[in-house]
């Protein structure tokens, strides 16, 4: 299973000049000597040199043959061995992205701790706060805290270092940055499975029977760590191929990196390494967090000892249309504004009467553009996530019997090499890469999905109506859907700015929203280099996406 | 009821387990040390190909002091000793050097001709050929203890110059013994240190006490290679780094306690416009571009002035780029009305995305409908080189490993130029080019460059933003950094931190 995927993928990424239209031995030479005229003698001794391929099936071939006897080629960029390289960067990632798992495991449940005390004493989880919290930490860019951090923690304070991989002291602000905005959709997690539990009819029974709040709370932890734990292993699987903007301003030489630089010089031999050590990994992880949702929950999950229940959402109060309102009013004000004036002697003012959110690098009128970028970034966003949300739902709910497979594969390539071959596909612009983040939005919807259901197929009603005689329709929209969607619908939403976020992330590719589109998400990465001169030119996208989020992950999902 | 009850612990052993995972794997870090007198330095661009000198990585081995040339060239771009104390033409169009007697490679091997020779020789059949030597047959030979001789295969009237090149920096004999095509560094260069390890994220030298021009002053240097310039420039705020390469122009203003080196560069960002297809084919709409873009604005506001403004191809750090002759622009304007051009620039420099909102600004004002296209360098290159667009800004250096400016000519303004980004091709500026590339004199190499810059201008089809600057960010206290335009040094053995 993960050979066949090696194989198909090593294949696929044989044919990335060919896709791409690059002659590698022009990127390879381009790698070694930036301003080295590529003229044709120099092209051709790197090719004579390298012996390139001249079909996408026989390069591959070979490197195929070496691996199957340990032997991973040598770069052809460095002309170093492949292997040795591969296997530090892993080692790097595995510490970054574990740290980095641990951090979001214990930032989302310290975001539902609270609600899960109260449940423990009262039966209710009280208001939607964890919600609140949790949507705004997952709408944070890691790459905006991680450069937050340096200057504030490591310069101002020196509390840390600023950069480097030496020491465990150099993993801290790294790990935080990458685990804070993932905790954000840990917690999203947690507290649905809560809602679930907490609808449960053994929660009630316990209380009932006179269990102390401890106990009672304890058991609830594990519950809901039950559903949360296969989102931890796809975190900690993803960020291993994907932390690269974090992997950069730390420089932590991680596989995300060596993916990236290998993708853009086409060092076939390097990428196709780090795209099997990913996937094998990643097949791994995703194993693991199988296997720790059937641990937590025993013997429950295969006897039909299962009780999930609709879950028991607290009423939003009025929240999100005041939320809702604030964006709306400064969408609207921004919007009779001009957005695309440059005024190159007013850049990175202050908010001002003239500027009421300050200017950009550009001079250009921050309100304006925050008005006339909102309907790109939400409507990307949130159409990303609907798709999401339809084939994770889909394959999550209809998927027999939980095993990895593509979602894990997916989940674990780094997006510079799908966004590389989307963009070799579709061409630049959004679509490119709107399909390119959806490619992997949908697998934690999935892998919730499929935890839920897998809940829902052990329970006792569910063994019930099979013995009854009732049919998979009926079934799938009696049982499955009432527990599993309004959940997982949730959980969707809330993946909103985080999408966007992707969205934005792959501009360096040409894909995504233009150059000077008022895209958030292009303001935010056009604004990063001015975040300590001009903070509000960051803060204003990032406010903007983080109210988005709110807004969206308390939306009613469930039928009244 | 029964799960919750049959094993209490799990959540806690779960996260046992995480943590375990996690400080397992922590093996990985490296370890890192510094004594008191060595010099902490980060630079921006980690080994490409192993510190092979037949790569990019000549340029950070000359710069740290680890690989010396036989040759230098100063400022005004004439060639003097090095290696090499004296050098002269033979009759027959070889050239004949005379190499210092007290040059010691770092591992003790004395440097001998045949050394020199054999280096040579190596460089020669590298792949691709080191870039000083593209499109030169040559051959070396010792002819003595100490005397070295070159040939080539057409008589070569700028070969000291050439031999000045990073790449052609003299190793000792270990340097080619595992690989002869990616020659390892480690000690077997002769500068004043000695490069002992190297990784993709850091590098070690030490003292070369016998260094042939005095002891260094820095007990060692400790190299970090860190690509993020915000990263860097946090390490030398935070007090951690010494001497940080390339600060970005946006950082400036964060750097208050440490200064900050500018050395103005052989180095022009501008507006290359497509004569081969598309809008400026035409002259007069090329007339009309290069009137409504504004560079004063770009040098002042988005290089916040830490760059100079520049009249055409070659700056004001080389002073013969004064001797311009008059630009007499070949056609008037016309209106564009309308015309849809498609801007493109690389995302590699943060400024050039920024410039070229500014140009696409300018020439909308001026009645251009614009589109902007910005990638990293890497995947647009192919699009740039086949003239994919209408208008490209482009940062690029005009003097290379031979300090000469006609090669850069060739290559972006001749007929058959690897890198002509304006698809530009004139018969007449060809022949011109061709000839000059031939004359012996480098006074008159230069007049020639500067007459066919004029040409090229006339054609509207180069328009100057901004001249760059070498931005190099030092401690308090660090003295003797080196400030080269050919950005060939940085650190040197006079080098020291207090």
């Amino acid at each position: 299973m993960a050979l066949v995927w090696c194989v198909g993928l090593s294949f696929l990424i044989g044919a990335l000049p060919w896709l791409s239209g690059n002659d590698p031995a022009r990127t390879v030479l381009r790698a070694r000597s930036a301003e080295r005229e590529a003229d044709p003698e120099a092209l051709r001794s790197v090719r004579e040199e390298l012996d390139l391929p001249t079909t996408p099936v026989s390069g591959t071939l070979d490197w195929l043959g070496g691996a199957a006897s340990g032997d991973l080629g040598v770069s052809w960029v460095t002309g170093a061995p492949i292997a040795p390289d591969i296997a530090s960067a892993l080692g790097v990632s595995v510490s970054l992205a574990s740290f980095a798992a641990l951090v979001a495991l214990a930032t989302g449940v310290l975001v539902v701790l609270p609600g899960l005390l109260r449940a423990a004493r009262t039966g209710h989880q009280g208001g939607r706060g964890a919600d609140v919290t949790g949507a705004l930490l997952a709408s944070v860019p890691d790459f905006l805290l991680a450069s937050v951090f340096v200057a504030v923690v490591a310069v101002r304070w020196g509390a840390a270092p600023t950069s480097g991989w030496e020491s465990p002291a150099h993993a801290v602000l790294p790990a935080l940055a990458l685990g804070i905005p993932a905790g954000g959709l840990i917690s999203r997690v947690l507290s649905g499975a809560l809602g679930a539990a907490l609808a449960e009819s053994w929660t009630r029974t316990w209380r009932a029977t006179g269990f102390g709040p401890a106990t009672l709370a304890l058991a609830l932890l594990r519950r809901t760590l039950a559903v949360a734990l296969p989102q931890v292993m796809l975190v900690f699987a993803g960020l291993l191929g994907s932390s690269v903007l974090v992997e950069s301003v730390f420089a932590i030489p991680g596989l995300g990196h060596t993916a990236l630089e290998g993708t853009l010089a086409q060092d076939l031999p390097k990428v196709q390494g780090a795209v099997a050590t990913l996937v094998l990994v990643g097949l791994l992880a995703g194993g693991l967090g199988i296997a720790a949702h059937r641990l937590l929950l025993g013997p429950a999950l295969a006897n039909s000892g299962m009780t999930p229940a609709v879950p028991i959402v607290p009423a939003a109060n009025r929240l999100p249309f005041v939320i809702g309102a604030v964006l709306l009013l400064g969408v609207a004000v921004g919007l009779v504004r001009d957005p695309d004036t440059v005024t190159l002697a007013a850049r990175l003012e202050p908010p001002s009467v003239d500027h009421p959110l300050g200017t950009d690098a550009l001079g250009r009128d921050m309100l304006a553009r925050f008005g006339h970028g909102a309907l790109l970034s939400a409507g990307a966003g949130v159409a990303v996530s609907l798709v999401a949300l339809l084939v994770g739902g889909v394959v999550g709910v209809c998927g027999a019997r939980a095993r990895t497979g593509a979602a894990d594969v997916l989940n674990a390539l780094p997006p510079v090499l799908v966004g590389v071959l989307l963009a070799a596909v579709t061409g630049p612009g959004l679509a490119g890469a709107a399909v390119a983040v959806a490619l992997v939005a949908w697998i934690p919807i999935a892998v919730h999905a499929r935890t839920l259901a897998a809940e829902v197929r052990a329970s006792g009603y569910h063994q019930a109506a099979v013995a009854g005689g009732a049919g998979g329709g009926w079934i799938l929209r009696r049982h499955l859907l009432p527990s599993v969607l309004p959940v997982v619908a949730r959980h969707a939403l809330m993946r909103v700015p985080h999408n966007t976020l992707s969205l934005a992330g792959l501009s360096f590719l040409g894909l995504g929203a233009a150059h000077d589109s008022p895209e958030w998400g292009v303001m935010l990465a056009e604004s990063m280099p001015y975040v300590e001169r001009a903070p509000w030119a960051v803060a204003v996208p990032a406010a903007g996406l983080a109210l988005l989020g709110v807004v969206a992950s308390l939306l009613r999902t469930e039928r009244r | 009821m029964q799960f919750a009850r049959s094993r209490p612990s799990t959540p806690a052993a779960a996260l046992g387990a995480a943590a375990v995972l996690g400080v397992a794997t922590t093996g990985c870090f490296g370890g890192g040390s510094a004594g008191d007198q060595r010099l902490s330095v980060e630079l921006a661009f980690p080994p490409v190909m192993q510190m092979s000198p037949y790569s990019d990585d000549a340029a950070q081995l000359g710069r740290l002091g680890a690989a010396e040339p036989l040759v230098e060239v100063d400022d005004e771009g004439a060639p003097q000793p090095l290696l090499a104390e004296s050098w002269g033409r033979n009759g027959d169009g070889t050239w004949e050097l005379i190499l210092r007697d007290d040059v010691t490679f770092h591992d003790g091997t004395a440097m001998t001709a045949d050394h020199a020779a054999d280096a040579l020789n190596h460089a020669t059949e590298a792949s691709p050929k080191p870039r000083a030597l593209a499109g030169v047959e040559l051959s070396a030979e010792a002819v003595g203890e100490r005397t070295l001789r070159v040939r080539t295969d057409e008589a070569d009237p700028i070969l000291p110059q050439r031999l000045s090149a990073p790449e052609l920096a003299i190793l000792g004999p270990s340097a080619y013994e595992d690989d002869p095509a990616i020659p390892d560094p480690t000690g077997a260069g002769t500068g004043p240190y000695e490069l002992t390890e190297v990784s993709q994220t850091t590098a070690t030298l030490e003292p070369h006490q016998d260094y042939w021009d005095g002891a260094p002053q820095a007990a060692g240097i400790d190299v970090r290679f860190v690509e993020d310039g915000a990263s860097r420039v946090g390490a030398l705020r935070a007090g951690e780094a010494d001497i940080v390469d390339a600060v970005p122009v946006t950082e400036l203003a964060n750097i208050t306690d440490q200064n900050v080196l500018e050395v103005p560069l052989p180095r022009t960002v501008g507006v290359l416009l497509n004569n081969d297809t598309g809008a400026f084919t035409d002259p007069a709409l090329r007339a009309a571009a290069a009137d409504a873009i504004d560079s004063e604005p770009i040098v002042e506001e988005i290089y916040e002035g830490r760059a100079d403004t520049v009249d055409g191809i070659y700056g004001p750090v080389n002073d013969w780029a004064h001797d311009r002759p008059e630009v007499e622009p070949e056609t008037e304007p016309s209106d564009p009305g309308g015309e849809p051009i498609t801007l493109a620039t690389y995302s590699d420099r943060a400024e050039l995305p920024e410039a070229a909102s500014a140009v696409a600004d300018d020439l909308r004002g001026s009645g251009f409908e614009v589109d902007v296209v910005v990638q990293e360098f890497a995947t647009m290159e192919t699009d740039l080189l086949e003239g994919s667009y209408d208008a490209v800004i482009g940062a690029r250096s005009y003097l290379l490993d031979t300090n000469d400016p006609v090669g850069y000519l060739a290559s972006d303004w001749g007929c058959d130029g690897s890198y002509n980004l304006a698809q530009f091709c004139d018969e007449d500026i060809d022949e011109r080019i061709s000839r000059a590339a031939a004359a012996t004199d480098v006074e008159a190499r230069i007049e020639a460059a500067v007459e066919i810059e004029a040409e090229i201008l006339a054609t509207h089809s180069f328009v100057p933003l901004a001249a760059e600057r070498a931005r190099i960010g030092v401690a308090e206290g660090v003295e003797g950094v080196a400030e080269d335009p050919l950005e060939r040094h940085l650190v040197t053995e006079e080098t020291a931190t207090p």
